[in-house]
This record gives C-alpha cells, sequence and structure tokens, in this order.
C-alpha cells in the first residue's frame, strides 16, 4: 500500500480531519510514515515555542497616529470606476447602429464595390499608328468587288431598294437558313474570328 | 436630538467681550466614531471610498497588531516589522478600490502583507534581535538556564525559518503563528490548499534538517 502523501501527513499532525479507516490502518502497519509524522509533530511543537516579544502598549498609539500622518498626504483612495446603468433600449439601439455601419461597411467592399479606377496606362489615348491593321481591305479581292458595285450607289437608294440592313434582320435572315447553310455560316464566324484573334 | 450641542462655529456678529467662545465639534462625531467602531470591515472600506479617512484609522486600529505580528515572523526585529507594517497599510489604503469584497478583508490585508515582507525581506538579510526575558514575563519564573536554553532554541528556530524559501515560510507562518486555516492561507498566498499542505509539509521537514545540522 501507499505511504501518505504529502497532505494526509498534514492533516494527521494537525489532527484535522483525521484520516480514513484505510490509511489508518495503513499507519498502524507502516513504521515509516508513523516517524515521519512524530518527526513533523516535533518539529512543530519547537516552532511553536518561539513566542514573539510583544511591543509596549504605548507603541500601537504611536504606530496608529504615524500611519495616519502618512496617510494624511495620500490622496483619497477613489471608487473602482463602474459601468453607469445604461437602459436597455440604448443597448440596443447602440448595437442596430454597430451593425447597420457594419453591414454598410461589407456592402460597400464586397458585392457593390465601386469599380477600380481605371491605370493610368489603360486610360491614355491610343496610338493608332502603332497598330497592325486587323486585315488589309485594300488588298481584299472579295471587298473590292463590293467595292466596285456599290461605287455608283447612293445611300438613298439602296436604303430605298431595302439593301441596308434594319434592326433584327440579321437573326431574321439567320433562321431562315437551312441546316447546311447554318453549318457553312457557323465555320466563316469562327474563321473570321480565329483571324481577328477572339 | 440632542439637546448638549455646543457651539459649533463662531459667532461673529455677537461676542461680548468678556465671553471666551470655544469652537467645538458636535458630539454626534464621537457617536458616529463608535459606530464606525462597531462596523464591519465592508462598511469601513465603503466609508473610506466614500472620502472618510477616519474610517481607515480605524481599519488600522483593528488589523495593526496582526500586520504587525507577520511582519516581525518575517522581518525579526522591531524596526523592520514597524517599517513594514506602515508599508502594508499604505499600500492598502492606496489599493482599497481593488478591494473586490470576494473574501474577507483580512485576507485581503493578509495578502499584502505576505507580498510586501516577501518583497523586502527576501532582498536583504535579516537582523533578528536577541531574546529579552523582559519582553516574556512568564519566563522570569524559570531557572536562568532553562531560560537561556529557551531562548537559543528560538532563536535558532528563528533563523531557520528565515532559511526557508518564501513559499514555505509563508505557509509556516500563517498557520503556525497565525492559526489561520488552510484554506485561507490558500487565497492569502494565491494557491490551492493541496500546494499549501505541501508548502507547509517541506516546511517542517526543511526545518528539522536545519534544526538538526546546528
Amino acid at each position: 500500500m501507499k505511504h501518505l502523501t504529502r497532505a494526509e501527513f498534514v492533516d494527521l499532525i494537525e489532527s484535522s480531519p483525521g484520516l480514513s479507516t484505510e490509511r489508518a490502518q495503513h499507519l498502524a502497519h507502516c513504521e515509516r510514515c508513523r516517524e515521519c509524522a512524530e518527526t513533523l509533530r516535533s518539529v512543530r511543537s519547537m516552532a511553536t515555542v518561539d513566542e514573539m516579544p510583544e511591543p509596549s502598549p504605548l507603541f500601537w498609539d504611536h504606530f496608529s497616529a504615524r500611519v495616519a500622518a502618512q496617510l494624511r498626504s495620500e490622496p483619497a483612495p477613489a471608487r473602482a470606476p463602474r459601468w453607469s446603468p445604461v437602459p436597455f433600449a440604448t443597448w440596443a439601439l447602440a448595437g442596430v447602429v454597430i451593425m447597420l455601419l457594419i453591414s454598410t461597411v461589407v456592402w460597400r467592399t464586397t458585392l457593390h464595390a465601386p469599380s477600380p479606377p481605371v491605370p493610368a496606362q489603360m486610360s491614355a489615348p491610343v496610338d493608332l499608328a502603332e497598330m497592325e491593321p486587323v486585315d488589309d481591305l485594300d488588298n481584299d479581292e472579295a471587298w473590292a468587288v463590293v467595292r466596285a458595285a456599290t461605287a455608283d450607289l447612293a445611300w438613298e437608294d439602296a436604303h430605298e431598294a431595302g439593301i441596308s440592313a434594319h434592326p433584327g434582320e440579321v437573326e431574321s435572315a439567320a433562321l431562315q437558313l437551312n441546316a447546311a447553310e447554318r453549318v457553312e455560316l457557323e465555320r466563316l464566324l469562327d474563321e473570321d474570328m480565329k483571324r481577328n484573334g477572339a | 436630538m440632542s439637546t448638549d450641542r455646543t457651539l459649533d462655529r463662531p459667532w461673529p456678529g455677537f461676542r461680548p467681550r468678556h465671553w471666551r467662545v470655544t469652537v467645538t465639534r458636535d458630539r454626534t462625531d464621537s457617536a458616529r466614531r463608535d459606530a464606525r467602531q462597531l462596523a464591519d470591515d465592508r462598511t469601513l472600506v465603503d466609508a473610506c471610498l466614500g472620502g472618510s479617512r477616519e474610517a481607515f484609522d480605524i481599519i488600522v486600529e483593528r488589523h495593526q497588531r496582526q500586520v504587525y505580528q507577520l511582519c516581525y515572523r518575517f522581518a525579526g526585529n522591531h524596526e523592520d516589522a514597524s517599517d513594514l507594517a506602515q508599508d502594508v497599510f499604505i499600500r492598502a489604503y492606496r489599493g482599497l478600490h481593488s478591494f473586490k469584497r470576494r473574501s474577507a478583508f483580512s485576507t485581503w490585508l493578509y495578502r499584502i502583507a505576505v507580498n510586501v515582507c516577501l518583497n523586502r525581506v527576501g532582498a536583504r538579510s535579516q537582523k533578528w534581535t536577541p531574546l529579552d526575558a523582559a519582553d516574556h514575563p512568564d519566563l522570569r519564573e524559570e531557572r536562568a538556564d532553562a531560560r537561556i536554553l529557551r531562548g537559543e532554541r528560538a532563536a535558532a528556530v528563528r533563523a531557520a525559518i528565515a532559511r526557508l524559501p518564501k513559499k514555505q515560510r509563508a505557509a509556516l507562518i500563517l498557520r503556525v503563528y497565525h492559526d489561520l486555516p488552510h484554506d485561507e492561507i490558500a487565497a492569502i498566498v494565491g494557491s490551492s490548499v493541496g500546494a499549501v499542505k505541501a508548502n507547509f509539509f517541506h516546511a517542517l521537514a526543511n526545518l528539522k534538517k536545519l534544526l538538526s545540522t546546528k
């Protein structure tokens, strides 16, 4: 069985709560624990012998007067700062205001953030001279045919003749194409987009 | 209502030459002081925080003996113990607003005293005053050799206690000389009851070693 713990030794020599039956049985059979307890008990009683000399009765009056004199130069102790009792409605209102502020900040910084300013490089005027032509229209044979055919055509005449396009006419024309024509149109558009780097 | 009031302020407009007017304080002041003497520590603390310095004077009068005795156990001489005790009360006065009322006021004051003593005494060597027979009237009837032996033993115990580690010394002094229960000692030194008992155990064991090597 385990020897007594330090706390059990202290309880034993001060005979405060006493030991449990099991521990008391151990003590009865363990000479080492008994010796230890006896030593602690004797040291404790030895320490108690040392009585403190009592100062003169006049000392106490002198002491309290000395402390009082010292405290007169001290500022009066202040109470610890406390929260003033604020009504619940005030706290609720403050909470609502804080929530509104937070939601406004979140709204402004995330979903509905204003578009970032255009960098100076992008806003600078484009130098057209440095850009390569997308297509050489002057040397295009098909475009030359169209150009020749329409050289003498006035805009008003073409409009009256129904050559010019009106809104929605491209869509309706595309819908009238058959399947083969649509495939071909798609191929041409893809080719044109690839050529233009789209 | 009190009918035996004396003049508590001068009468500048009406004072015949042959009159000698003395200005005294209302006698209710002394009654108030008597009431405060009976008040508990927390009431006095409240009064003190409300601006009454007199309330703290009563606190000092009430606890000065215990605080001085604790300081003496750490310092070992009257002069240092007196200075330490004064320091304890001044620190308590300054920090009165931090007394949270979770423990007794005396426990809070003991905590300040132990901290002051451990900080100040640990940093310097102790000057133990020899035991004077006049301090112990009951010793006068003892035989001279017995008295000397007793004095020597007490001095050896004090010297041994002074060599104990801080926490063990505090546990021993508060338990043996102030007869405080272990749970209150734990509240004072800021540890668990188990730790206090362990410190007390080691204090006694070390004291035995130190005394046997003498």
